[in-house]
């Protein structure tokens, strides 16, 4: 973001805080698709993902006075909905599908580098958005966080609720059942140790 | 060779790996083509993970458009006022009302002026004709739960707005064999042998009901008669009315005159210049009026209420007797039942032979003076009552904001603030008690336990208050006055609530509570300042 727009958002946000209602609809009118998006690849259903963007933004106008304008706008944004969303998922899953507690431990196969790039260079956008689908909601979550969000991984960690350290197993862990899924099971493992 | 693992691969793609670790596999990778084809592959899948989850590739919903669609719908509102207003007459028709009716019976006195205020004196269509309540209840709640299992599959306004429509019609069937007539004539009659199966709507410069409404009867006229027979309520607007038939419902008027010369099996609202209620006229229920001139002669069973400039009384009156005016005359054949109150200027007059079940009390000037003065008290009281609590909230807010912040996020929380507050007040209790028990030794920890706690309970409304103006005005923005008028707005609103009887003392001991644990969650969270902050800065 240029400075210019980076002073007209903090402009913004200001009046927003002062109760200027024009200027939080400039703010949500520029940061909802991709709030809505996010919550997309976050959520299951698109109806939950609605919802979602809904209450972020309530609740972000809400706490509108705790944000700290030496950072940036969105990064806050995504970190309130991130919060929110892995809250939500959380409360549904009952933990479930969520805890860390063996993944740590579990082996991880070595892939083939060649038909892991085979498996990359035939999947389309859209398969790997299915395939996201039907991944466990930790594993959804910790990708979409990294590579939607691009948030670091101190703030992956957080927003998870794991330590640091094992922010990578997640990923990793979650990588390799997008790849099972994508090339059915077992097509990728077992390569090279 | 010894090759780096995935892990060590992807660490070092995302620049997590330790610098020394990171130097060691630039240069394994420079050598070994296994571990380069799978940082490489590695590589491409974050990039086409990063393309597949920021595609565009779904329109933002048209709900999600529009700012304007933030907040509880308009219609949540009005459904739950509906549902609300629902369950305070079913309750009060089957639970409280015929409860006060046995006590009534049982001679302990009608005490039913809020009853004749709430539900008979009102010029709106009447209950009687309403349908079941229970149906509706029924209906609203199939609807909301059919709402809350379709939440998840239809979210468009529209597709609840059918929803809702599909209940409304519901609703409107039973209505349906109450179909109404309407006759609109310079003169109208209605003669004896006709019976009008449906309400009945007319209006004209005359209109004389001689027949049988099988309904309400509603009138819009110069003079209206009733020599007939109504089922259900006679709703009227006109110069004069004289009834003379009987009418299984209620009377609401608003007309210069009513003579009721006739049956009503229930009550009679009457607003206008002269009320006659003659020998023959017989009120099975009471009388609310506003009106100059009352005659009343016959009997009403039940209560009288009223602002009559002149009222007469020569009948029998089965209730109690409530009249503000100029003057009263009770006479010789003249009857109550009840208590009688009397607030005007002149002296009433009693005849000798009048029978009333206990002495009137009489409300002169002076004591409506003093009644007044004692309202301006209460009024005053509140007032400074208000303003020190704003001016101990201004307090909070600029003193020691992060304590207000913490303490009002505390109060968000309701359930927990209000169960913290009842245990503080029942440890505090514990803790007098204790003292008294204890004596000397005791009694200084007991006292100083409560007197700790009297603050807190103070401030509390404070709390409360603001945590309600949040609710209403949107929550404050960082902007001291945006808090401040919140807290205002929250207080006046608990003030003007905890003046209503009974349930004020409810409302302020719940405020009580409430603020109480939220003030010492609030302590408790400040005494922890790194956690206080809800959201990531």
């Amino acid at each position: 973001m240029n400075p210019a727009d980076q002073a007209s958002e903090l402009e913004l946000i200001t009046q927003a805080r002062a109760g200027n209602a024009e200027a939080w609809g400039e703010l949500y009118r520029r940061f909802a698709p991709a709030i809505f998006r996010f919550c997309r690849r976050a959520m299951h259903t698109r109806e939950d993902a609605e919802d979602a963007t809904m209450d972020i933004f309530i609740k972000v106008r809400q706490k509108l006075s705790q944000f700290d304008s030496s950072r940036p706008f969105s990064a806050w944004l995504y970190t309130v909905a991130a919060n929110h969303c892995w809250d939500l998922l959380r409360r549904r899953k009952g933990r479930q599908d969520l805890e860390t507690g063996e993944i740590e431990n579990m082996p991880l196969e070595h892939p083939d580098p060649g038909q892991l790039e085979q498996l990359i260079e035939k999947s389309t956008s859209q398969e790997v958005r299915r395939a996201l689908d039907q991944l466990p909601s930790r594993a959804r979550m910790a990708l979409v966080l990294r590579y939607y969000a691009d948030m670091s991984y101190d703030d992956v960690a957080a927003t998870l609720g794991v330590r640091r350290a094992f922010v990578g197993v997640v990923l990793l862990r979650a990588r390799h059942q997008l790849r099972e899924i994508l090339g059915g099971r077992g097509v990728v493992a077992g390569g090279t140790s | 060779m010894i090759h780096f693992d995935e892990m060590a691969c992807l660490l070092y793609l995302e620049g997590q790996l330790e610098p020394a670790r990171a130097r060691e596999m630039a240069l394994h990778v420079g050598e070994c083509g296994e571990c380069s084809t799978l940082l490489r592959a590695l590589e491409r899948e974050s990039h086409v993970l990063s393309a597949a989850l920021t595609e565009d590739n779904e329109a933002m919903p048209a709900r999600l458009l529009s700012t304007r669609s933030w907040g509880v719908p308009s219609w949540v509102w009005t459904l739950a006022f509906g549902v609300f207003a629902f369950g305070a007459y079913w309750l009060w028709a089957d639970s409280v009302d015929p409860w006060l009716q046995r006590l009534s019976n049982a001679g302990f006195g009608g005490t039913d002026f809020v009853s004749m205020l709430l539900f008979s004196g009102a010029f709106w269509e009447g209950w009687s004709y309403m349908i079941d309540v229970l149906q509706v209840v029924a209906v609203v709640l199939v609807g909301v739960a059919a709402v809350g299992l379709l939440r998840r599959r239809v979210r468009r306004p529209t597709a609840i707005a059918v929803i809702m429509s599909v209940l409304a019609l519901a609703l409107a069937v039973p209505q349906r064999a109450a179909a109404t007539e309407f006759r609109r004539e310079e003169s109208v009659l209605v003669p004896a042998t006709e019976v009008i199966h449906s309400d009945l709507i007319v209006s004209g410069a005359s209109v004389r009901v001689d027949g049988t409404v099988e309904g309400d009867l509603i009138a819009f006229s110069g003079t209206l008669t009733v020599t007939g027979h109504v089922t259900g309520d006679i709703i009227a607007f006109a110069g004069q009315m004289r009834m003379e038939g009987t009418v299984d419902g209620n009377i609401r008027v608003i007309s210069h005159s009513l003579s009721v010369d006739g049956t009503v099996a229930k009550n009679v609202a009457f607003i206008g210049s002269t009320f006659d209620l003659t020998e023959r006229g017989q009120v099975g229920g009471s009388l609310i009026t506003i009106n100059t001139d009352a005659d009343l002669d016959g009997h009403i069973h039940r209560d009288l209420l009223g602002l009559i400039s002149r009222t007469s009384l020569d009948g029998g009156l089965g209730g109690q007797m409530m009249v503000r005016g100029k003057s009263l005359r009770i006479g010789a054949t003249g009857e109550i039942g009840g208590r009688a109150t009397f607030r005007g200027s002149r002296k009433p007059v009693i005849a000798s032979g009048a029978k009333l079940a206990s002495p009137l009390q009489i409300m002169s000037e002076e004591e409506n003076r003093r009644e007044l003065f004692e309202a301006i008290r209460v009024m005053i009281h509140e007032i400074i009552g208000f303003g020190v609590a704003l001016l101990l909230g201004i307090l909070l807010v600029m003193v020691l904001p992060g304590f207000f912040h913490a303490t009002l996020r505390e109060t968000g929380r309701i359930g927990a603030p209000i169960g913290v507050g009842a245990l503080a007040l029942l440890t505090g209790i514990f803790l007098l008690a204790l003292g008294i028990l204890l004596m000397f030794v005791g009694v200084g920890a007991g006292v100083a336990g409560v007197l700790a706690y009297a603050p807190i309970l103070y401030v509390a409304q404070i709390f409360v208050g603001a945590w309600l103006g949040n609710k209403i005005l949107g929550e404050a923005s960082s902007t001291t006055g945006a808090v401040i008028m919140r807290i205002a707005l929250g207080l006046v609103i608990l003030h003007a609530a905890g003046l209503i009887p009974f349930l004020g003392g409810l409302i302020w001991l719940t405020v009580g509570l409430w603020g109480a644990g939220a003030v010492l969650l609030g302590f408790y969270r400040m005494s922890r300042a790194d956690e206080i902050v809800a959201l990531p800065a």
